[in-house]
């Protein structure tokens, strides 16, 4: 059979099977996801978890999602919540010693000739600075003596882990790994022990790892740094404008102490969530769970976060002069993920740069062939009112001035006119089928639950949502693009190449 | 002709957290008993269709198929003025058109029934992967066929691979990690196609031209070259039909391609510098070795010993000496490839802040001088065999793994029960045969040793304490 044949049918039928496949905009049906068997579990402290058998190959993932995350700081202790993420892979009182005793004895030690330290900064004495500096590099090599490094990581790794890692974001921090089945009541006792007896070891050094993760994503990557400079300029109150890695100034002030204060703070069982999915036993998983995390205390929950960015009176625009070739980012204001507004939103970037037949990447990549990439997303984060932004990499010679004036040009046709109903239809059928792919994997699976549960205190929201995408209208679209996308409510960052050698 | 490769799993019981940590309030590790793990790969079988070798993996637990070919043809295999056109075909079988459909019909039918494609080379094969609801299947595959065997290679599709090339290029020195390792390739293999970097000479207008694309396609896109693999919710005996058609439509090849060329690696230990300013530099070090992936205790030994030297992350010596104990950096590693039929190289990583990159060069050096010296401990080896041994059942995770596997196995003229056979020679790996493995392969004090970063904050003069300094610019030492 040739093909073409059988490609000309499928076009001439297109329009047919728009009737029959996939489920008209607005129709209401229960998702796949919606049907998975998850059992909810909430111990008396208030950590919630959920559980979900998906028959498979032996393995199951874990993941615990805490509450916190870059808005949980302020200018002064910017990048705390990833620092602590890095020190909870540090061991425990009984994890990752050889004499806790003597190591503790040595933590106070080099926490006081870090306040030292921390003051003669202040005063401009470099020279005690530097004096404060190799004591604590001294003290910390005699603490290593006592120390069994990467204990907690190695346990994992002799029983065949794999993906062990931790991520924080804008509003979250999550430690997740897969492990073998027979290894499951292992994770209950690790996590466990980290969440009741962390011992925040090898500190000073840790603080240095971190300041080299910042160089590595900031300070050596135009991206990066666009990306932070483009935060910082459109949120000047609420703190998704601070980096989550933080400040190298404020990393570099950051004590034991404060990490100390900011994990009771946050790290309480009843501002985590839990999620594990895979070829388990639920019974067996909830008995272990109760078994090991139920002794934990409650905590009081933190404070709220309570900064809200001022409505933007006034395109801004900034500019990052950087030995790199030119890229443009654009942002408007627009409500939280939670918000009425939010599906629609979410259709309006696969409108624009979902996909070839996407209005911006047809327009700038393959029409006008002035960029070779355009993306758009919404974020940092889904909790407090977001940004949408849309990312260009222009072709040489084109410029990102050129750029701007043809997005804009498209989002114009886009309030006139709206979106067609086949551009809609498009995106309706990726959502379907996304709705099937998206629960491919246990891991994957684990942090949607987690994260609708933090998100909506219900883990069905997360797939419901495929049908409240599918109900979004053109009129919407109309509506969200005139009502967000205006030109006082926009910030600009570019990057302007500048060579330096 | 029908067969089944099944890889037959026994895990056995590893005695795991013999050391008895008491948890504060909780319960003791030591009391944590481990059940025996029962476990049957699923099966793969594999058919002969017309001549090419047709690898399924059924799937049922959702409704979505998926469809992976990998034709043998990378640039390696041709000369460098078809470097070009062997590197865009993938792209533009996909975006290019066919003989009746235009590039941006294509695009509307993929996008509606929602099929996703993927479209990549390297530099020995060129390789797609297709995922779709099982329910447009048959549409997939049959428009599978068409893209490959009816390409029109539109001429803006073309400008426009040709324009990404061409504005890749012109920033690849914004990232100093992609600069650092693509020179560093540069160094190593000189012209060589595993030392290529794609340059403005290589994507003149004339380097895409139709006859160049048509010449690529007619050697690549060809019965011969062909590797199939099937998995998802399907069964062969609903699609065979389907399968037959797509392999018929692909015509056998006329001329078999060559072998690529033995390369010779460049062994002249020393430091190489690209000078610029930066926050932190990025730096890549190896010499070459002459291990390869074999059936043979001394590649078991060298995976193992990989793993203890840099490849085990947090239970490996450089990371906990470089990372956790230095500082130094947020990722360091060592690398140790070994090519079926070539020479590979053995190496590490790292990047840190200008005024540190010399102590960490030393620190690498050191921590391979120690395992060079004396045996790696009995509990690194005991770690580094139970995480593959524990681990083993992750090789299963997914249809899509499992099959990639096997076509690597194929491709590479390895035995079906080649993951069982890894398996059996990391258990036989001692501390002795690593030590002896790391004493016939690993020289730390003749690595090439490049470094992208900040000369006058590095030190021109604690730079050459290490060895000699060659600045390199635009690829050429002054």
């Amino acid at each position: 059979m040739r093909g073409f044949g059988a490609i000309n049918f499928i076009l001439v039928s297109l329009t047919l099977t728009l009737s029959n496949y996939p489920k008209p905009a607005g129709a209401q049906e229960t998702t796949p996801g919606e049907l998975l068997p998850v059992r909810q579990v909430t111990l008396d402290n208030g950590m919630r978890l959920l559980i979900l058998r998906r028959p498979g190959a032996p393995t199951i993932s874990f993941a615990v999602r805490f509450n916190v995350g870059g808005v949980n700081e302020r200018l002064g202790n910017t990048g705390i919540a990833h620092f602590l993420e890095h020190m909870l892979f540090k061991g425990t009182e009984s994890i990752g010693t050889k004499n806790l005793e003597a190591e503790l004895q040595l933590h106070g030690r080099m926490d006081t000739a870090h306040d030292s330290l921390i003051e003669a900064r202040i005063q401009g004495d470099s020279t005690r600075v530097l004096e404060l500096s190799e004591e604590i590099s001294q003290l910390e090599d005699s603490a290593a003596v006592f120390t069994e490094s990467n204990e907690f990581s190695r346990i994992l790794t002799r029983a065949g882990a794999r993906g062990l890692n931790a991520t924080t974001t804008n509003e979250s921090t999550t430690y997740f790994v897969d492990l073998p089945k027979s290894r499951a009541e292992l994770w209950f006792a690790l996590e466990a022990d980290r969440m009741a007896n962390p011992i925040f070891r090898e500190f000073y050094a840790e603080r240095e790892v971190v300041a080299e993760e910042r160089r590595m994503r900031v300070e050596v990557s135009p991206a990066g740094a666009l990306a932070e400079t483009h935060l910082a300029t459109a949120f000047r109150v609420h703190p998704y404008g601070v980096p989550v890695v933080g400040y190298m100034a404020d990393l570099q002030a950051l004590s034991r102490k404060d990490l100390e204060r900011y994990y009771q703070l946050y790290y309480g069982p009843n501002n985590a969530v839990v999620g594990i999915v895979g070829d388990l036993n639920p019974d067996q998983i909830e008995e272990w769970a109760q078994k090991y995390f139920s002794r934990i205390p409650k905590s009081e929950l933190p404070p709220a976060v309570t900064a809200v960015e001022p409505v933007q009176k006034g395109e801004r625009r900034a500019e990052l002069e950087w030995d790199a070739e030119p890229q443009l980012q654009i942002g408007w204001h627009v409500p939280s993920g939670t918000h009425t507004d939010a599906p629609s939103l979410a259709i309006l970037t696969s409108l624009l740069t979902g996909g070839r037949t996407s209005r911006l990447y047809r327009r700038l990549v393959l029409d006008s062939r002035a960029a070779t990439a355009a993306f758009s997303s919404l974020g940092p984060g889904m909790r407090y009112p977001q940004l949408l932004q849309i990312s260009v990499t222009p072709r040489a010679p084109h410029t990102t001035k050129e750029l701007e004036e043809l997005i804009y040009e498209e989002l114009e046709l886009l309030v006139r006119h709206g979106p067609t109903e086949s551009e809609m239809e498009r995106v309706r059928n990726q959502i379907s089928a996304g709705s099937i792919r998206r629960i491919q994997s246990n891991i994957g699976l684990a942090f949607q639950l987690i994260e609708s549960v933090a998100l909506f205190n219900d883990w069905r929201e997360t797939f419901r949502y495929s049908d409240k995408l599918r109900a979004v209208t053109p009129e919407d679209i109309m509506r969200i693009a005139r009502t967000y996308m205006t030109r006082a409510n926009r910030t600009v960052t570019t990057i302007v190449k500048t060579e330096v050698r | 002709m029908k067969h089944t490769v099944k890889v037959f799993l026994s895990l056995v019981l590893i005695v795991l957290l013999a050391t008895p940590y008491k948890l504060r309030g909780q319960h003791s590790l030591g009391e944590i008993s481990f059940p025996e793990l029962e476990f049957e790969p699923p099966s793969v079988e594999e058919f002969d269709v017309g001549g090419v070798s047709v690898l399924l993996l059924e799937d049922h637990a959702l409704p979505l198929a998926n469809i992976y070919i990998r034709f043998r043809g990378g640039y390696g295999l041709f000369s460098r003025d078809l470097y070009a056109a062997v590197s865009a075909l993938p792209s533009l079988i996909r975006f290019g058109g066919t003989e009746d459909l235009k590039p941006d019909s294509i695009d509307k039918v993929l996008e509606h029934y929602a099929i996703q494609t993927s479209f990549g080379s390297g530099g020995q094969a060129i390789t797609a992967t297709v995922n779709t609801l099982v329910e447009h299947f048959p549409l997939a595959i049959n428009l599978l066929g068409t893209l490959l065997t009816e390409p029109a290679f539109n001429s803006n599709e073309v400008e426009v691979w040709r324009g990404r090339q061409i504005e890749s290029v012109a920033r690849i020195a914004d990232d100093p990690a992609r600069l650092a390792y693509s020179e560093f390739n540069r160094l190593l293999y000189g012209d060589h196609s595993i030392g290529w970097e794609m340059n403005p000479d290589d994507l003149e207008p004339k380097d895409l031209s139709l006859e160049h694309l048509l010449t690529v396609h007619s050697r690549i896109i060809c019965r011969d070259n062909l590797l199939l693999g099937l998995s998802g919710d399907i069964r062969w005996s609903e699609i065979a039909h389907l399968v037959e058609e797509l392999i018929d439509r692909i015509k056998p090849c006329s001329i078999s391609l060559p072998e690529p060329p033995i390369p010779i690696i460049r062994d002249e230990p020393g430091i190489y510098l690209i000078d610029k300013k930066l926050e932190q530099s990025v730096i890549v070090m190896a010499h070459p070795t002459n291990l390869n992936l074999s059936d043979d205790p001394a590649y078991y030994s060298a995976m193992i010993g990989n793993s203890i030297l840099g490849g085990g992350g947090f239970s490996s010596r450089i990371l906990s000496r470089v990372r956790t104990q230095e500082g130094f950096a947020y990722s360091a590693a060592s690398l140790w490839t070994t090519p079926r039929r070539y020479p590979g190289l053995l190496g590490a990583v790292t990047r840190t802040r200008p005024e540190n990159a010399v102590n960490a060069v030393k620190a690498i050096v050191e921590t391979m001088m120690d395992l060079v010296e004396d045996p790696p401990q009995p509990s690194e080896i005991t770690t580094a065999v139970d995480a593959v041994v524990n681990g083993f059942v992750f090789n299963f995770e997914t249809p899509s793994q499992i099959l990639s596997r096997m076509m690597f196995y194929l491709s590479e003229d390895l035995p079906r029960d080649w993951l069982e056979r890894y398996l059996t020679g990391v258990k036989g790996v001692t501390s002795k045969s690593v030590h002896h493995t790391f004493l016939e392969h690993m020289r730390p004090e003749e690595m090439m040793v490049l470094i992208v970063g900040d000369l006058e904050r590095m030190g021109l003069e604690s730079l050459t304490n290490l060895g000699s300094v060659r600045i390199m610019n635009g690829g050429e030492f002054y």
